[in-house]
């Protein structure tokens, strides 16, 4: 990171410390989060695990929120209804606009901090560094909570609509998960734009799924054509607990998501389907880290990605064994689709293992349509446009399948129909 | 009768390499064609050229089909104008559903025969009659294209497109490699069901086996890349038991 930038940031906080509410992030906690930044810098792509990411934004936004922000002279429109998603059958919905709670926009309250409930340290990782820019910035906090013992399933949707454009202010979606021991949670997590499609986001996730619990995890972002998101998650696992993650890459310019899932209990399993189309000028990026640091534990990463036009995709998945985890069961499979002369694909499965007794597979492709499929299809008939655009459908088929909620899988696939700019015929299906 | 296909002295390269050194061979409405040869004889690619395959050069004589310019055409306006490959290794296409792809099919021939798009539920019901008349299982409704399929049953699901899209000249290449007697038989019995005065059939195949089944009108050996010899279908027979070999000797 350019000094230069350190420096508007440490500057930027200074200005908007007086705003940034404490039981959110404390004082301190925020003061440490600079000064680590500003002692780590923030990731540049000259760095490994950063390579592909597109950072460029970093230099034009302006950090602080809107909420520390003199308000402008004209009124801001308040967003409507009408102009987000639909709501999903069975989902509670909680929206934040710009990172702050919308009552207003929400079908549910609010969980409140629970006493006694300090937020977690942040690990001194590396790849965690825009997580302590969130801290810096944050000004609300997105917290689902479910108590322990609750068999039915928890059903919530928390929707982060980002509005500021980012030349004037960003926005902080923070989102803190505990499912309680034994207790199951399906959380929808949505990133959209209003207003301003040149938004720029930094999201911090944070997910503790206590031992036997199960958490599915959904997560789409949609944002708008310009914008610029951030995405840093942390996940723990407990003993036989699972946690499963559907990660749907559509929209913004530059996105760059990174996880770190740890099986920190026996029998811990974590699942990441991960998806991303990608045309014009935009970059999917993502650098996934699973450790298995207890015996017996089991993860699975799956990554389908499509690059048309000018588009970037990376997807670097990452698995660690620690000494602690015999048993371990891990696999990947990784595949990247050039569908473009321009396109760039970067698929990178790597390993790391500490221990014998471990069953680790993995596969990483990337290419473009397979001719002899393609010319099948034309021999029945098919015009070149329909049997290219039915082989990238196929090809992120079992990804997209796996969203077992009818009414997000049918809005994921209008949205993909849209991108991957899907035939008539095949629309039909949808 | 007129001739559907006329292949007059083709020759087709692949890179510097000549394949088929100028096949003529015309095959006229209603009649079923065999195409023998031993290994490396040129046979698949005579096929895979007929249908439009990338990778050849044709590097002299023509193909008509129905009087046109068969060779300007594109694959899909082949398979449009009623020309149906048979292939020896069916792709799989994971996450392409078997029905979609036949529909897809049966409504791109359709349009362009200045017919209607057939509704999903009529459909479906011409597919079941077919299926059931190849023995196939209704779960094969919801696979993907020959994703897992046996080998029997990816030939089988061939002949099952065929059925669906019939068309005017079906070239079948090795559909008998690596099928059983019983799948044999529910092939030809699928192959069969198509012949008329309406259709043409171009079998190729190396052993003689689908010919008990499946009985030609004329049969044609091709070796080095050229048409040596030509009978009914007695010169299978003779082939089977005497084996290529004399062919090549008597063409030389």
């Amino acid at each position: 990171m350019s000094t230069a930038l350190a420096a508007r940031i440490a500057e930027e906080y200074a200005a908007a410390s007086a705003e940034l509410p404490a039981g959110v992030v404390s004082a301190a906690r925020r003061a440490h989060a600079v000064k680590m930044l500003c002692a780590q810098g923030l990731p540049a792509t000259r760095e490994e695990n950063w390579r592909y990411a597109n950072l460029r934004a970093l230099e034009r936004v302006r950090f602080a929120p809107p909420s520390t922000q003199a308000p402008a002279a004209a009124p801001v429109k308040p967003v409507a209804h009408a102009e987000l998603p639909p709501p999903i059958e069975g989902y509670v919905r909680q929206t934040y606009v710009d990172g702050i709670f919308a009552p207003e926009l929400s079908s549910a309250a609010r969980a409140d901090a629970a006493p006694g409930n300090p937020p977690r340290e942040r690990e001194s990782s590396a790849d965690a560094r825009f997580a302590l820019l969130n801290d810096a910035f944050a000004d609300d906090n997105a917290r689902v909570r479910i108590s322990p013992g609750f068999d039915q399933p928890s059903c919530v949707e928390v929707l982060f609509v980002a509005r500021a454009e980012g030349a004037h202010a960003s926005s902080y979606p923070r989102l803190d998960v505990r499912v309680g021991a034994g207790s199951r949670l399906n959380l929808i997590e949505r990133h959209v734009s209003v207003a301003s499609d040149a938004n720029f986001v930094n999201a911090a996730v944070e997910v503790d799924v206590a031992s036997g619990a199960r958490m599915t995890h959904f997560r789409v972002q949609q944002l708008g054509a310009r914008a610029t998101w951030i995405d840093t998650l942390g996940a723990t696992v407990a003993e036989d607990a699972s946690y499963q993650q559907h990660l749907v890459h559509l929209g913004a310019l530059a996105a760059r998501s990174t996880f770190h899932v740890r099986l920190a209990g026996a029998r811990a399993a974590a699942r990441l389907h991960a998806l991303a189309a990608a045309a014009a000028h935009q970059t999917h990026d993502a650098y996934a880290l699973i450790e298995h640091a207890a015996p017996h534990t089991v993860s699975e990463q799956v990554f389908r990605g499509i690059a048309a036009g000018r588009a970037r995709v990376a997807f670097n998945g990452k698995v660690t064994v620690r000494a602690g985890a015999p048993g371990t069961d891990s696999r990947q499979s990784l595949r990247g689709l050039l569908a473009g002369p321009e396109a760039e694909i970067d698929v990178r499965p790597q390993l790391e293992i500490h221990t014998d007794d471990v069953r680790c597979s993995h596969g990483a492709t990337a290419g473009k349509l397979d001719d002899s499929v393609l010319f099948y299809l034309l021999s029945r008939g098919l015009d070149p446009d329909t049997a290219q655009q039915l082989l990238k459908w196929a090809f992120l088929a079992d990804v997209v399948a796996k969203i077992d909620i009818p009414d997000l899988k049918r809005s994921i696939e209008r949205a993909l129909a849209g991108r991957i700019e899907v035939a008539a015929a095949l629309k039909e299906l949808l | 009768m007129s001739a559907l296909l006329k292949i007059d002295d083709l020759k087709v390269a692949v890179g510097a390499k000549p394949v088929l050194n100028g096949v003529t061979l015309e095959v006229r409405l209603g009649e079923v064609h065999a195409i023998m040869g031993p290994n490396g004889s040129g046979k698949s690619t005579l096929a895979h050229v007929l249908a439009g395959r990338p990778g050849y050069t044709i590097t002299a004589g023509s193909v008509t089909f129905e009087g046109r310019d068969l060779l300007s055409l594109a694959p899909e306006e082949r398979a449009r104008a009623g020309l149906f490959l048979g292939f020896q290794y069916p792709v799989e296409i994971p996450g392409v559903n078997n029905v979609y792809l036949l529909k897809a099919a049966f409504n791109a021939v359709r349009k362009h025969r200045g017919l209607t798009e057939v509704d999903a539920f009529e459909f479906l019901g011409l597919v079941r009659e077919k299926m059931k008349f190849m023995r196939m299982d209704e779960s094969f409704l919801g696979r993907a294209v020959n994703e897992g399929f046996s080998g029997g049953e990816k030939k089988r699901n061939e002949i099952l497109q065929m059925l669906i899209l019939e068309p005017k000249l079906a070239i079948l290449d090795e559909t008998d490699s690596g099928l059983d007697i019983d799948a044999l038989k529910i092939v030809a019995q699928g192959v069969n069901s198509l012949r008329g005065p309406e259709r043409s059939i171009l079998l190729v195949t190396h052993y003689q086996r689908m010919l008990d089944y499946i009985v030609p009108d004329f049969v044609h050996v091709l070796v080095h890349g050229r048409i040596a010899k030509s009978g009914d279908r007695t010169l299978a027979l003779e082939l089977e038991r005497r084996g290529y070999e004399w062919v090549s000797e008597e063409a030389a």
